[in-house]
């Protein structure tokens, strides 16, 4: 009974949701931008609540330019404009001009030098960052004061944590570099762990967004990947890369190129798989919402509120698929980081297995 | 109308790049020191002194199981030295019983031989001075029944030849 009725109270918080939506809609075209709900943005979406413009920072012609918000920018900057009021005259709400596209460019419509202003992306990422310090900052505090050292771990929130620690040492990180050098490695892997499965989950709560949505902080992440697999390689590793050993020379040959694009589509797959994981998901849960407007489109808003629970209870369905992907493309991402430093790092000389 | 530009979704930005590269390293560095580094060091220690433990307390098994094994081995000796000890010490006994029967048969043998020869020689002694009494006798009666006919001198000797001839 209990079940039911939360059941039934979920259902109605969709709708709810899904009413106050189109309402808010209803003034436009009925339009609403998909991709737009998954790129990055330069201010924090709590729509219906309220839209937080972020800061501004932009260097061009040699200095730095600092803006609390887009709308400052554009009412005070005499160097900067919003892409689209280079041609066009600025829109004017209550005596402020507004921001359009979010797009800076400098007034004479080229792109600024380097624009590194905050976006919500960041923001969320920032956020993880700051989770986990005051996670795992407590949490070390714990075992420098001996529970967890001299004792069992005590509590779930050290359990938790102490299970998932351990399983990226164990399973993570010594099956796949080796008892020789995982060490090493281990603290970035966890890091990196953690960093991805904390920005997943930021994706699937109200208003957040997951910056791994985003190709840039993949890339970051993938380029780290790489770097370490580069920095660290084994002698051996080049050998493998450049001259292939075990086969005969002209095959050699042929390897050389197939080894030499294989350093880069490694780290291109982490970064691209991680990405598209995480944004699809997203467009997914969009896009099933959506098939209700297509609906109210095509065979009026009757039909559209009668079929609504159908694509309400497909839209949790992909939620919960997507907590999971939350969690086994953060685990991916580790394990593939960790072969890949494995392959990198070890020393094949002892062992002739090819 | 507000014109929709939307972002490319495959569009790398170079200041969101620059600074998640930034927090990331940041981050990977205080996070290492200050939350990994002791927490994996943590565990370690504690795997390690588990392992330890273990081995100490398997190694204290089997050391309690060898004293154990000690002890009975050394039992079973020490039954087995008193059991030859018990047997020696029989045997000994029984061999001194049998010297000393021995000893005092061999003892009263001779006792009983030196008894013997003494015996003999008194009954030798007497018989000789029995003779000599008898011979006396039998001169004496002699000299009376012939009168002092015979002087001594030569009748002793008729005496002395019939002894000998007697014996």
């Amino acid at each position: 009974m209990k079940q039911f009725l939360r059941f039934i109270f979920l259902i109605l918080l969709f709708t709810t949701g899904i009413t106050v939506i189109s309402k808010a809609d209803s003034g436009n075209e009925n339009r609403v931008d998909l991709i737009g709900k998954v790129v990055d943005h330069n201010y924090l979406d709590f729509k219906p609540l309220a839209t937080i413009e972020l800061p501004r920072l932009i260097y061009d012609d040699g200095s730095f330019y600092f803006y609390r918000s887009t709308t400052s920018l554009l009412n005070t900057s005499e160097n900067f404009t919003d892409a689209a009021y280079v041609d066009f005259e600025p829109t004017v709400e209550e005596g402020r001009i507004v921001p359009a596209t979010y797009n800076i460019v400098r007034t004479d419509g080229q792109p600024p030098a380097f624009d590194f202003s905050i976006t919500s992306h960041l923001v969320f990422f920032w956020i993880a960052a700051i989770v986990m310090f005051l996670i795992f900052i407590p949490l070390s505090t714990r075992y420098r004061l001996g529970t967890g050292r001299i004792s069992e771990p005590r509590g779930a929130f050290q359990n938790l944590f102490e299970t998932l620690v351990v399983f990226i040492r164990d399973d993570i990180a010594l099956q796949n570099i080796g008892p020789a050098r995982y060490q090493q490695f281990t603290p970035y892997l966890l890091t990196v762990f953690f960093f991805i499965l904390f920005m997943n989950f930021f994706g699937l709560m109200p208003w957040g967004v997951s910056s791994t949505a985003d190709i840039t902080v993949t890339a970051v992440l993938a380029l780290l990947t790489f770097s370490a697999t580069q920095i660290f390689a084994s002698k051996d590793y080049w050998k493998h890369v450049f001259w292939f050993p075990g086969v005969p020379v002209p095959i050699k040959f042929i390897l050389m190129p197939v080894e030499l694009i294989g350093l880069f589509t490694k780290p291109f797959a982490l970064c691209i798989r991680l990405f598209a994981n995480m944004a699809s998901g997203k467009i997914l849960i969009f896009s099933l919402l959506g098939t209700i407007f297509i609906f109210s489109d095509l065979f009026g808003s009757g039909v559209a509120y009668g079929t609504s629970w159908i694509w309400v209870l497909l839209t949790l369905f992909v939620y919960l698929i997507k907590a999971l992907v939350s969690f086994i493309q953060a685990y991916v991402f580790t394990i593939l980081s960790a072969l890949f430093i494995g392959l990198s790092v070890s020393d094949h000389s002892e062992e002739h297995a090819h | 109308m507000n014109p929709v530009y939307a972002q490319g979704l495959l569009d790398v930005d170079f200041g969101l790049f620059f600074w998640v590269l930034i927090t990331f390293l940041l981050f990977l560095f205080l996070l290492s020191k200050f939350a990994w580094k002791p927490i994996l060091n943590a565990l370690g220690e504690r795997e390690k002194v588990i392992k330890e433990s273990l081995e100490a307390a398997e190694k204290a098994k089997s050391e309690a199981e060898q004293i154990s094994r000690d002890n009975e081995k050394a039992l079973k000796e020490a039954e087995s030295i008193s059991q030859k000890i018990r047997k020696e010490a029989l045997k000994e006994a029984e061999t001194l019983r049998a010297d000393r029967i021995e000893k005092a048969k061999v003892e009263s043998e001779k006792f009983l031989n030196q008894a013997r020869s003494s015996i003999e020689q008194e009954k030798k002694q007497a018989l000789i001075e029995l003779r000599e009494e008898v011979s006396r006798l039998a001169i004496g009666a002699a000299a009376r029944i012939l009168d002092e006919e015979l002087d001594e001198k030569r009748n002793r000797k008729i005496v002395d030849r019939y002894i000998k001839e007697l014996n």
